[in-house]
């Protein structure tokens, strides 16, 4: 846990040409992260390509079908971008700030039931609603992430985690119970503007789930890598420290908690478009714990970490929960045994990659760069 | 002496007894004054803490002493409480009806095999897997949280999702006894009664035996007890299989009542977490006390939340209890504070 940067404000204003230089350099250096971006923005236009289903879908009479290869694909990766967005936003409280919490399916659940209330029961036309569900989802995530965070004031730890744990059951168990979200039943969101309807316009909500991802994962990359960050990490390895250092550290978790608050909001929001409901198990302690294990699984306070654990877990549950293996005259059937293999695993990737898949591959890469 | 009758943690008694004035208050006024449904209040709130209990106390020990918060505690409940049902009924796979025809003497079988089989697991679990991981406690929650899954599956795959609801009878579920005119089976009174028996046994444990001054002394500083000489290795797992072994005894004992399902698990755990940190961390007697307290107010929430119709308010009332005393004293009830 050695990266912590010296806190320095270490960034003087620099001239046009030197901007220009330092482009090209951020080119060299990020060139992997601008690929995976043009790949992902031609996406359903390659596999479009590949299977010859059209990524728009299939026309029957004057509307579009979503069917084809292309267009299932597209879901499979707006799930994968709301996941990430997801662990992204734990793991920038927990991975780098060291704030443990146990609630994010608060936050998450909030997301996907305020936009569904606002769009099923405000009455406005639906792209003004989706607007003030926007608005109102950051709003409302935001209040409680700070006030959440006014509470890490006086409980440090575990008893923080078991805290935030407590209220995000209550939310579970409230929704669960409300009868005008149909209870356990969930609520349908049917209102959606047209445009971002999944079941006409699935690539809008293809590149409006890639947006969010790909402005998620910058943010974050920023805010780590700025001043603040600086801070945040050194809170995560001795709050007291920081504190002697003469940094209130209370400001900074109480940011860095608000911004992961919003930020599942919004993951919460895009998934709750994307299934045209929501329904109580996006607010269970099962979401959190899912966000906690993707988070170590990819490597702990690492940007690609979270992306390759959430997209990762999400693509094997999505395969081999169909996948049938015959091996000679034994036929296995992964689906029905997915859930035993997944705890499989969780056992074998925690003794198998010490710290996590980013984080062992970077050490191995250090150890190997050294001895070279 | 009278000055220091409650030792150094007078604030958290004169704090639990208020709690218990309160939550027995509450109790009566929900029941109206009725000292009969009073009774069923009492009997079915100490009934509900001791079995939260039978899963907390584990979790509390091994929290303790080694800060392992065990994901996996509510899967060997779950075990206990299917090698029960299943030694007492006919229907289930491993089929003794014949052999051992007296019910009662199935009953103890089935306890006995699910504290065997809950403290073999818990000894492979600690032993096998945790141990290679004591420097990397973040990585210990997830594999906790992977045995659980596997054992969960294995559960299904062998018993399947049916939830089986116990139908057999016996002796101490048919005996009654009474309380304010109100008639109970003696069951009950038998799960209150080894809860306290527990509650004690492990007291006296942790009090007057040497292994107990071990654990008391590593709940506070392990390097100091192993730079002492002692194998504080062994110790952990010792407490480990202890605290597992309950777990499974527990569900056993709560299978009369519970029946087996597969949800049984993940409710337990999460409202057993719940009691050791209102309790607070790595205090024994905090953990008996919040069962006590939690079992209490959720019963006498039950029955005020059946008067004004709102079957939330109870589901809640765990949830809600450990938010007002974390908000009051972060550090629990006994808890250190820091």
């Amino acid at each position: 846990m050695a990266q912590t940067r010296p806190i320095s404000a270490n960034a003087p204003a620099r001239s046009a040409n030197a901007q220009n230089v330092s482009f090209v350099a951020s080119l060299r250096e990020n060139w992997l992260y601008w690929l995976i971006l043009i790949v992902l923005v031609l996406f359903p236009f390659i596999i479009g390509w590949l299977s010859g289903d059209s990524p728009f879908g299939t026309p029957r009479g004057d509307r579009m079908v979503m069917r084809g290869e292309s267009v299932y694909a597209q879901s499979v990766l707006i799930n994968i971008f709301a996941l990430s967005v997801l662990v992204m936003s734990y793991n920038l409280m927990f991975g780098f700030t060291g704030v443990i919490s146990f609630g994010h399916a608060l936050f998450f659940g909030l997301g996907g039931y305020l936009m569904g209330i606002i769009l099923e029961f405000g009455g406005m036309d639906p792209n003004i609603g989706l607007i003030v569900a926007l608005v109102v989802v950051l709003v409302v995530t935001g209040i409680l992430g700070f006030i959440v965070g006014i509470v890490s004031l006086r409980l440090r730890g575990i008893y923080f985690a078991i805290f935030t744990l407590a209220i995000a059951e209550m939310g579970w168990l409230f929704f669960r119970g409300l009868s005008i979200t149909n209870g356990e039943d969930g609520l349908n969101v049917a209102s959606l503007p047209e445009w971002l309807d999944p079941a006409r316009n699935r690539i809008m909500v293809y590149y409006v789930g890639l947006a969010l991802f790909v402005l998620t994962f910058v943010l974050i990359r920023r805010l780590v890598n700025s001043p603040v960050g600086s801070v945040f990490q050194a809170i995560r390895e001795n709050e007291e420290r920081a504190q002697v250092l003469g940094y209130n550290t209370l400001h900074y978790k109480l940011f860095s908690i608000t911004v992961a608050g919003m930020l599942a909001g919004l993951a919460g929001m895009l998934l709750a478009i994307m299934n045209k409901e929501a329904r109580p198990e996006i607010l269970n302690v099962s979401v959190t714990v899912d966000a906690l294990l993707m988070t170590i699984i990819g490597g702990v306070g690492t940007f690609t970490g979270p992306v390759i654990g959430a997209s990762g877990l999400h693509l094997l549950d999505t395969f081999l929960r169909e996948a049938v293996v015959t091996i000679g005259p034994i036929t296995i059937d992964i689906g029905e045994r997915w859930t035993l293999i997944l705890g499989f695993i969780f056992v074998l990737v925690v003794l198998i990659f010490p710290y996590g898949m980013v984080g062992t591959w970077q050490r191995l890469r250090m150890r190997f760069k050294r001895s070279k | 002496m009278g000055t220091n009758f409650f030792g150094g943690k007078r604030d958290a008694w004169l704090l639990v007894i208020g709690m218990f004035v309160a939550v027995l208050v509450f109790a009566l006024f929900t029941s109206d004054f009725n000292l009969s449904s009073f009774a069923i209040t009492l009997v079915s709130g100490l009934f509900q803490g001791m079995l939260l209990f039978l899963v907390a106390s584990g979790l509390s020990l091994v929290f303790g002493l080694m800060d392992i918060l065990n994901f996996a505690q509510g899967a060997y409940f779950m075990v206990g409480a299917y090698l029960a049902y299943d030694l007492q009924h006919a229907t289930g796979v491993f089929n003794i009806t014949e052999a051992v025809p007296d019910p009662n003497i199935r009953f103890i079988i089935g306890v006995l095999v699910a504290l065997f089989v809950g403290a073999v697991l818990g000894w492979v679990l600690e032993r096998w897997l945790l141990r290679p991981l004591y420097d990397r406690p973040l990585f210990q929650l997830v594999l906790t949280f992977g045995v659980s899954i596997i054992m969960l599956e294995g559960i299904r795959n062998i018993w399947n999702t049916t939830p089986y609801s116990w139908t057999d009878l016996f002796a101490i579920r048919e005996a009654e006894f009474t309380l304010f005119g109100q008639a109970f089976s003696m069951y009950r009174l038998f799960v209150i009664g080894i809860g306290i028996l527990l509650i004690i046994g492990i007291a006296l444990l942790l009090r007057r035996t040497r292994l107990g001054i071990i654990v008391r002394a590593g709940v506070e500083d392990p390097e100091m007890v192993s730079a002492l000489g002692i194998n504080v290795r062994v110790v952990f797992t010792l407490v480990f299989t202890l605290g597992c072994a309950v777990a499974a005894f527990g569900g056993a004992i709560a299978a009369p009542f519970l029946g087996a399902t597969i949800s049984l698990g993940s409710t337990f755990l999460i409202q057993a977490i719940a009691v050791i940190v209102l309790g607070g961390l790595g205090s024994y007697e905090g953990t008996a006390v919040g069962s006590i307290i939690v079992g209490l107010a959720l019963a006498a929430m039950q029955q005020f939340s059946i008067g004004v119709n709102i079957p939330v308010l109870a589901t809640i009332t765990p949830m809600l209890l450990l938010v007002i005393v974390l908000l009051v004293r972060p550090q629990g009830l006994f808890g250190e504070a820091r």
